[in-house]
């Protein structure tokens, strides 16, 4: 299969101008240009087949955004090979938004003065939309993402998690073979959030759009994609299956238990303590080491136990050991 | 295209038109402003009689084009005022645009349009009609005619500079006040007649930045007024050439700024 998106040692660079401060600061603004050089992207690879899902996860000014906005042809890299479906989206910018939608954050698409529908109505002109496939879109639309409460109201008046599902809706009208979002459930409630996961995945799933989105929230990835593309300081740290992530580096796992009664000695062999208190232990073990039955095995042939639960570690805790003891680092 | 465009200003309208007395006061009060300025000129001349050897009907004729022009420019070019095309570019309306699968002219031509411009529109048509009325200009078919060429080349003109500026933020937002001297400086400066001014600032006006070709020698010519630097005779007639040789340029210059935006994404 043909790569829908395929990226080859690409990168950024920006001048980040030095400013000097005050009235002689801003009078040697004008005459000198000391800057320094940001690699924010920083030969990245990688190659993206139609229909995935992918999340694409870093903390904050890790190159995200700046890869996302040289895919939807914002921005022209420093250098470095981009195709997306074919094109090369800086030079053909109008074909290829065409064929993407995109929701960069909380970055509003639709008219401010204008009643949500009148909006989606101009994108359709936009766009070119026929009118009979304009019509269906809208009411699936409609229908997964509950526009009708307030397709009448202007965007001005949206909350955050209503503005989300107007800009998503806008963003898929006229059936992008590719749908960029960047941070899309940031700063929204639970519910609002699992509403536009549940959105993305059915969107991915029943029209087999291709669906790159950045987040630094782990839980989504976690919830939405099997494939995980992990960057920082620029650089790909990670390029694989969620699974894969999952067993190479989240091995830690931890059993809690809570005793009948208050032990002197818990010490188990194959797990160490982690935490104490009172009659309930938490015990850190290694995937690889034992498994969660021999050690409750071994637990329950020494002590008389209440309760107990297996805790996974938490993607983000692995992440964050990716991070700190520079795992990937060659 | 065109009609996507009129959609793109119709929606800027309506919401300007949402609060009819508001709008109506903001008109009138634009209109007024301007006429204000209007009566100090006035002011200057009962005092001294003439400027430059000119006397105020006279001036009312440039002052007249020059305001009706810019006023106009302003109201049809609001997408790309600096000002306002600065804060676009800072709240990231500039990266939407480039989304769309649209020109980025027709978006940004479509991102504004302040309708209450009319009130200084109407302004300056007033001075414009009234030095009609007052100077003795012997009226033919060329000058009618040549009456509507000026007004859009100065609108292109002026236009160019707008662009020009907008250009500019892509860079840097920190000159906006100066750019803002040239595009409403400009205006009361072609408002005098040209050889009030030092020779160098003439030349400059007239060479380089080709304002004086735009109201000054079409007012020479509509007045019939010698020609004071002695320069060919077909100078009342440029007003085209220079008007959208600045705008074609502004149009090149801005080629160059979306490349370097989208390399910096400052």
């Amino acid at each position: 299969m043909e790569s829908i998106i395929s990226v080859a040692d690409l990168r950024k660079e920006f001048k980040v101008f030095r400013h000097h401060r005050g009235v002689s600061g801003a009078i040697r603004n004008l005459f000198t240009h000391e800057h320094r050089l940001v690699k924010a992207v920083d030969g990245v690879t990688f190659a993206i087949e139609p229909g995935e899902l992918i999340g694409y996860l870093g903390p904050n000014g890790a190159g995200k955004s700046t890869t996302l906005k040289i895919l939807t042809g914002i921005l022209v890299p420093s250098s470095g090979e981009v195709r997306v479906s074919g094109r090369v989206p800086w030079r053909e910018r109008r074909a290829h938004v065409a064929r993407i939608g995109a929701v960069f954050g909380q970055r509003n698409t639709l008219w401010w003065d204008l009643p949500v529908i009148e909006s989606l109505d101009l994108l359709k002109h936009i766009y070119r939309v026929p009118a009979d496939r304009y019509q269906q879109n809208l009411n699936t639309f409609r229908d997964l993402l509950g526009l009708d409460e307030f397709l009448q109201t202007p965007v001005r008046s949206l909350s955050l998690g209503q503005l989300m599902r107007a800009n998503l809706a806008a963003a898929l009208l006229h059936d992008p073979d590719i749908l960029f979002l960047d941070e899309p459930t940031i700063g929204l409630d639970v519910v609002a959030k699992e509403r536009i996961r549940q959105f993305i995945q059915q969107i991915n799933r029943q029209r087999a759009t291709t669906v790159i989105l950045t987040t630094h929230d782990l839980s989504e990835v976690e919830k939405l994609c099997e494939r995980v593309m992990i960057i920082d300081h620029g650089r790909l740290l990670f390029d694989g299956q969620l699974e894969e992530l999952r067993q190479r580096f989240g091995g830690e796992r931890e059993l809690v238990v809570d005793f009948a009664e208050v032990y002197e000695e818990v010490s188990v062999e194959g797990a160490e303590v982690a935490t104490r208190e009172g009659q309930r232990v938490t015990y850190r073990f290694s995937r690889g080491a034992v498994t969660a039955s021999t050690l409750i095995g071994r637990l329950s042939a020494k002590y008389r136990i209440l309760d107990l639960s297996v805790r996974e570690p938490e993607i983000e805790a692995t992440v964050r050991r990716i991070y700190e003891e520079r795992l990937l680092d060659k | 295209m065109f009609r996507l465009y009129t959609r793109l200003i119709s929606i800027r309208i309506r919401s300007q038109m949402q609060y009819p007395l508001s709008f109506l006061f903001d008109t009138l009060g634009s209109g007024f402003g301007t006429l204000s300025e209007f009566i100090a000129l006035w002011a200057v001349f009962t005092r001294f009689g003439t400027v430059g050897g000119w006397t105020m009907p006279e001036v009312a004729l440039l002052y007249g084009l020059a305001e009706t022009s810019f006023a106009t420019m302003d109201m049809v070019f609001s997408g790309y005022d600096p000002t306002f095309f600065s804060t676009q570019i800072q709240r990231g309306m500039f990266d939407q645009m480039l989304l769309r699968p649209l020109s980025l002219p027709v978006q940004i031509f479509g991102s504004e349009f302040i309708v209450r411009r009319l009130g200084r529109i109407g302004q300056g048509l007033a001075v414009l009609l009234l030095s009609f009325f007052l100077n003795p200009i012997q009226w033919t078919l060329v000058k009618i005619i040549l009456v509507p060429i000026v007004i859009v080349s100065t609108i292109a003109f002026f236009g160019g500079l707008f662009i020009v500026g907008a250009t500019i933020c892509f860079w840097t937002v920190e000159s906006l006040e100066a750019i803002n001297i040239f595009t409403y400086g400009g205006t009361t400066m072609i408002s005098y007649p040209m050889h009030i001014y030092g020779d160098w600032v003439r030349r400059f006006f007239t060479f380089v930045v080709p304002a004086a070709l735009l109201t000054y020698y079409p007012a020479l010519y509509f007045l019939g007024k010698p020609d004071p630097f002695g320069m060919p005779p077909v100078m009342p007639f440029l007003a085209p050439v220079a008007g959208f040789a600045v705008l074609a340029t502004a149009f090149a210059f801005w080629q160059v700024g979306v490349r370097h935006y989208q390399s910096t994404g400052s």
